[in-house]
């Protein structure tokens, strides 16, 4: 038996999956409440790796920021529907999101496909926050034809040697390392002679320049390798079988991004935003029913967790999930602007109330169709793998 | 390829050069540096622009000439609001033309020359096209009081206060007078116009149909700006290449673009029919709300299916289609949301066979 979990202070690293769902939502309420870094509520643009770490240092002092991780590799191995209830309870509260990408992407990555060492190295440093990730996947010629993509990688005695251009490398300014897709062989089709590596961000010749957002926001960048050198041991899985990774971090990309979080955090804007308003009232049907939709993508995104869980592979089908996650997302952003009036034109925070941000929900809502493969890409990968129609 | 909103040959024609004249100004292929140097400044105006545009005669272009305008209609108004939209010009062509239309015969020349920017205090809430009362008027002929989301408030020479009963006059520099600036999304601002006993020239009461010929102008504007996002987003089209094609030849997004395009077209043929109600000087707030809803859920529709089809890059700031983006949220809401106006449609098609 383990020890008795305390609902009103959660002991660090405690096993919190015998707990019944109400106990464990007060309890993360209640942690929550009691932890969470009061500047940095609800916060109107991404935060920046420094302004969020001392969060993240928070979360991992308690053993909670990789709630999806199983138990022995350091996560909180939580079932679904406990997933469920702190995503809720964290949008609810207004915490800001991380520099997830070693928790969402890289950690999972390397307990499924890494070597013992690359685990044994990496994972710690992840939940420790000694290492902030970075994807290296797109170019400026290969976006949603990722397989087009032409940085290349060299062998040369013990080392790998990588040259070309990444960009939309989110938070790539922040980051200590990147995983990079790289051509190997040059002569091979298309998706075949294609690697995975794993790139610390401060070798020579990695050089990076922050972009811009649509939002004014310096949240992504391109990133530059001339002639970048890294051990033989740097990459990941079999050499020109990078594809097959990388395929696979796409299937936890669509499930983390198929999540409700986005969905949640925005209709509970729009719920803030009527009661500013003073118009509840007016709005309840339409509330209601974005709710009702929230409730099922919830239940869609269960099914795919609970799979996870069990140790399964992701098919093509998780695209489905982040289709109709970035379109629920973006018509809760719509509605919003629809709502706002006069509000929704200020590019800051309202005056009155500065956890409202109208339009710069909107505009952030504006990537989720685009990023991790388009809202297009992702219906061919379902109409070609999953219906079997066409090529 | 602008619209020309007008049905009569004759009419149609002088639209025609009118649309041709304004090219100098608001030229509808030109580069955007103009527009991106402005964004977030304070008066974010340039004067020496306004100054071309009242030279043009385009400042009180509904006033009669007798009264200092040229006499012309909404068909020709909405025209040059159209280039005015597809150029994303920073200066508040349309708040000015309101201030003027709100005047009528009391306009003071140096308004109508541009000499002196006036810019309309009339909205006392989030959303709507209706006056406000709520202006306080003491012996003397000092007023105290408040209005609310101002555009390009700082640029403003001086203010005209609009209430349901009057309107004064007020210089902008004036003693009581007080600003709270908010930056938009567009790079414009937004203010709130705090009055507090302040020395004002009494006007006669406001034309409400001021108000609806803004919001056609402003669905006119939204209409220039979709039009120029989407020609914008065509070319991208016939011009990115992936997988081994530009992304035009894909069918799937060949079936979106011609979706917007009906949307376009939805759009401009209310308009035409609305300017056109307008100018025969009948009751026009029905079609001016169809207008205005329409274009406002249209040029939203098109500005973030072009950041779409635009891919990563429509999510930068460096990509001019962002700047539609942003444009088209800052003017959707002005002068009634589609909201608003659909409510409002209701409440005028009640009781009506």
């Amino acid at each position: 038996m383990t020890a008795t979990v305390s609902l009103a202070a959660p002991q660090p690293h405690a096993d919190l999956n015998p707990l019944p769902d109400a106990d464990f939502r007060a309890a993360v309420r209640n942690w929550i409440a009691a932890s969470y870094p009061q500047e940095l509520r609800s916060p109107p643009k991404r935060l920046h790796a420094a302004e969020a770490m001392p969060w993240y240092r928070i979360l991992s002092q308690q053993g909670w920021l990789a709630p999806g991780w199983p138990r022995q590799y350091g996560g909180m191995g939580l079932s679904p529907s406990k997933l469920l209830i702190m995503i809720e309870e964290m949008e609810r509260y207004g915490c800001a999101r991380l520099p997830d990408t070693g928790l969402t992407m890289v950690g999972p990555l390397l307990i499924a496909h890494g070597t013992d060492a690359q685990r044994a190295y990496h994972l710690p440093k992840i939940l420790s926050g000694e290492i902030i990730w970075c994807q290296g996947y797109s170019e400026p010629d290969a976006g949603s034809d990722l397989a087009a993509l032409r940085t290349s990688a060299v062998r040369e005695g013990d080392q790998w040697v990588i040259n070309g251009q990444k960009v939309w490398t989110t938070l790539g300014m922040d980051a200590q390392w990147i995983f990079v897709l790289a051509r190997t062989d040059p002569r091979a089709a298309k998706q075949k002679g294609i690697s995975f590596f794993l790139v610390p961000m401060d070798t020579p010749g990695v050089t990076v320049r922050s972009i811009l957002n649509i939002d004014l926001h310096d949240e992504f960048a391109e990133v530059f390798f001339d002639d970048v050198r890294i051990p033989a041991d740097a990459i990941v899985g079999e050499v020109n079988e990078g594809w097959t990774i990388a395929k696979n971090l796409l299937g936890f990309e669509r499930l983390f991004l198929g999540s409700p979080k986005q969905s949640e955090g925005a209709l509970d804007h729009l719920e803030r935003l009527c009661h500013h308003l003073g118009k509840s009232g007016d709005y309840a049907s339409l509330l209601n029913g974005l709710r009702m939709e929230l409730e099922d993508h919830k239940s869609f995104y269960t099914t795919f967790a609970d799979r996870v869980r069990r140790g399964e592979t992701l098919g093509p089908d998780v695209s489905m999930l982040k289709i109709n996650q970035s379109a629920l997302y973006q018509k809760i952003a719509d509605r919003i602007m629809d709502v706002a009036g006069e509000l929704g034109t200020l590019a800051g925070q309202v005056p009155d109330a500065p956890t409202l941000y109208p339009g710069s929900v909107f505009l952030q809502a504006r990537p989720t169709s685009i990023y991790g493969g388009s809202s297009e890409i992702q219906r061919n990968i379902v109409a070609r793998q999953v219906l079997g129609l066409g090529r | 390829m602008a619209a020309v909103l007008a049905t009569g040959e004759d009419r149609f024609e002088g639209v025609r050069l009118l649309v041709e004249s304004a090219a100098g100004i608001a030229p509808r292929d030109g580069d955007l540096k103009t527009v991106r140097h402005l964004r977030f400044g304070r008066p974010g105006i340039d004067r020496g622009r306004w100054s071309e545009i009242s030279a043009m005669g385009w400042l009180g272009i509904r006033l009669p000439e007798t009264a200092g305008g040229a006499g012309l209609g909404m068909a020709e108004y909405a025209a040059l609001a159209g280039e005015v939209g597809a150029a994303l010009l920073p200066e508040p062509f349309i708040e000015a033309q309101l201030a003027l239309d709100f005047m009528g015969k009391d306009a003071p020349a140096e308004a109508l020359s541009g000499d002196r920017l006036v810019l309309p205090a009339w909205l006392d809430a989030p959303d709507g096209l209706t006056l406000a009362g709520g202006i306080a008027e003491a012996a003397g002929g000092r007023i105290s009081g408040r209005r609310r989301f101002v555009p390009m408030a700082a640029a403003a020479d001086a203010f005209l206060v609009v209430s349901t009963e009057a309107c004064w006059l007020i210089d902008a520099k004036a003693a009581g007078v007080s600003l709270e600036i908010e930056s938009a999304l567009d790079g414009g601002h937004t203010a709130t116009l705090i009055l507090d006993g302040v020395e004002a020239e009494r006007l006669s009461a406001p034309d409400a149909k001021a108000l609806e010929a803004a919001a056609l102008a402003t669905a006119s504007a939204l209409l220039g700006l979709m039009e120029r996002a989407f020609a914008i987003t065509l070319d991208y089209l016939k011009t990115r290449v992936q997988f081994g094609q530009p992304i035009g030849h894909f069918q799937a997004l060949q079936h979106k673009a011609v979706d917007l395009e009906i949307e376009i077209g939805l759009t401009r043929a209310v308009l035409r029919d609305a300017v056109e109600t307008f100018d025969t000087g009948d009751d026009c707030r029905r079609i001016t709300s169809r207008a205005k809803a329409r274009a406002a859920d249209a040029a939203m529709l098109v500005t973030r299916q072009a950041v779409q089809f635009h891919g990563a890059i429509g999510y930068t700031d460096e990509a001019d289609i962002g700047l539609f983006l942003r444009r088209a949220m800052v003017l959707a809401p002005r002068y009634g949301s589609a909201g608003f106006h659909r409510q409002r449609y209701a409440s005028l098609t009640e009781g009506r066979p």
